[in-house]
């Protein structure tokens, strides 16, 4: 049976160093990611973390970072409840294509039926249809897109 | 095993209304799908067909057509031989409104084995999907190169 892997593709009216600062950059992230800023010195084998109003909701270190076209880190939510889980794996590639961007985000090296699987699963396309909004129009997607979508899902 | 299907989610700051008329409007599908129009009275069971540049690449019939909800229609490429051969799939666009934006849930799914048109499909939608984002968020369409292979 294959291992449960998660990618999500799309493609981004912007430049290749933008996109690298967007995915890089804790100022930027806490715009589209709904708050939460990612820090690290991003040297191969350094933590890294996203916090949210100060509290770290995901920890790791940094597996790759070849400026404008690869980053990788290890992923460990900070939850109580995703614990004995094994550590996975998020990485981003990103190609230019002309005018835009192709950008890969693949996660993988998840417990099958997880807690992780499932949530990264709804949150990547929330987190990248953010980032792309932002990069293309200025506006990231509103906050409140993660609460409605719950209440979506509850009422169905 | 898992069946093959592929999935796509995305949020679209736009009215369920708008994203319809961008799924089922010709003229709409012209900006943002590599020049395709979708052709179809949109009848259940009525005739569907893709055509870009005047050629047919793909035919179906429309199974759901609950606007501006669920769109549902079956799918058969038939410009590659291989992907011909193959039974026809399904695809499925659901629209849920999540504030002021539009959460879309694409389901592409019932392929045959080692489906041909499975891997021409996943290529396709991402860069379709996205095109389509950012034209109803910005006003312009993305200039994507069409994948190789030609099975959208």
């Amino acid at each position: 049976m294959s291992k449960p892997e998660f990618v999500y593709t799309t493609y981004i009216e912007t430049s290749a160093e933008k996109l690298w600062q967007a995915l890089t950059d804790g100022d930027f992230t806490e715009r589209y990611w709904f708050g939460h800023r990612v820090a690290s010195d991003w040297k191969i084998g350094s933590p890294y973390k996203f916090a949210k109003q100060g509290t770290n909701t995901i920890e790791g270190k940094v597996l790759a970072f070849e400026p404008h076209k690869r980053l990788a880190y290890t992923w460990d939510p900070c939850a109580p409840n995703a614990h004995g889980e094994r550590t996975s794996r998020v990485s981003f590639d990103l190609e230019p294509r002309g005018k835009i961007v192709k950008l890969t985000v693949t996660h993988d090296n998840l417990d099958e039926g997880g807690k992780t699987f499932r949530d990264i699963s709804g949150g990547w396309p929330m987190v990248i249809a953010s980032l792309k909004s932002l990069l293309e129009t200025g506006r990231p997607l509103p906050a409140d897109v993660k609460s409605n979508a719950a209440q979506e899902q509850s009422r169905a | 095993m898992r069946k093959p299907e592929f999935v796509y989610v995305t949020y679209i700051e736009t009215t369920p209304e708008k994203l319809w008329q961008a799924l089922t409007s010709s003229a709409f599908t012209k900006l943002y799908w590599w020049n395709t129009e979708v052709k179809s009275d949109w009848k259940v069971g009525s005739p569907f067909a893709l055509v870009t540049n005047g050629t047919t690449t793909d035919v179906g019939e429309v199974l759901e057509f609950d606007r501006p909800r669920r769109l549902s229609y079956t799918f058969h490429h038939i410009l590659n031989e291989a992907a011909k051969k193959e039974r026809p799939s399904r695809v499925t666009f659901v629209l849920e409104p999540a504030g002021k934006l539009v959460k879309l849930t694409l389901t592409h799914e019932d392929f045959a084995e080692d489906s041909v048109v499975l891997s021409g499909i996943s290529s396709g939608w991402p860069a379709i999907l996205s095109s389509l984002k950012s034209l109803l968020e910005s006003g312009s369409a993305l200039e994507i190169p069409p994948p190789c292979g030609g099975i959208q």
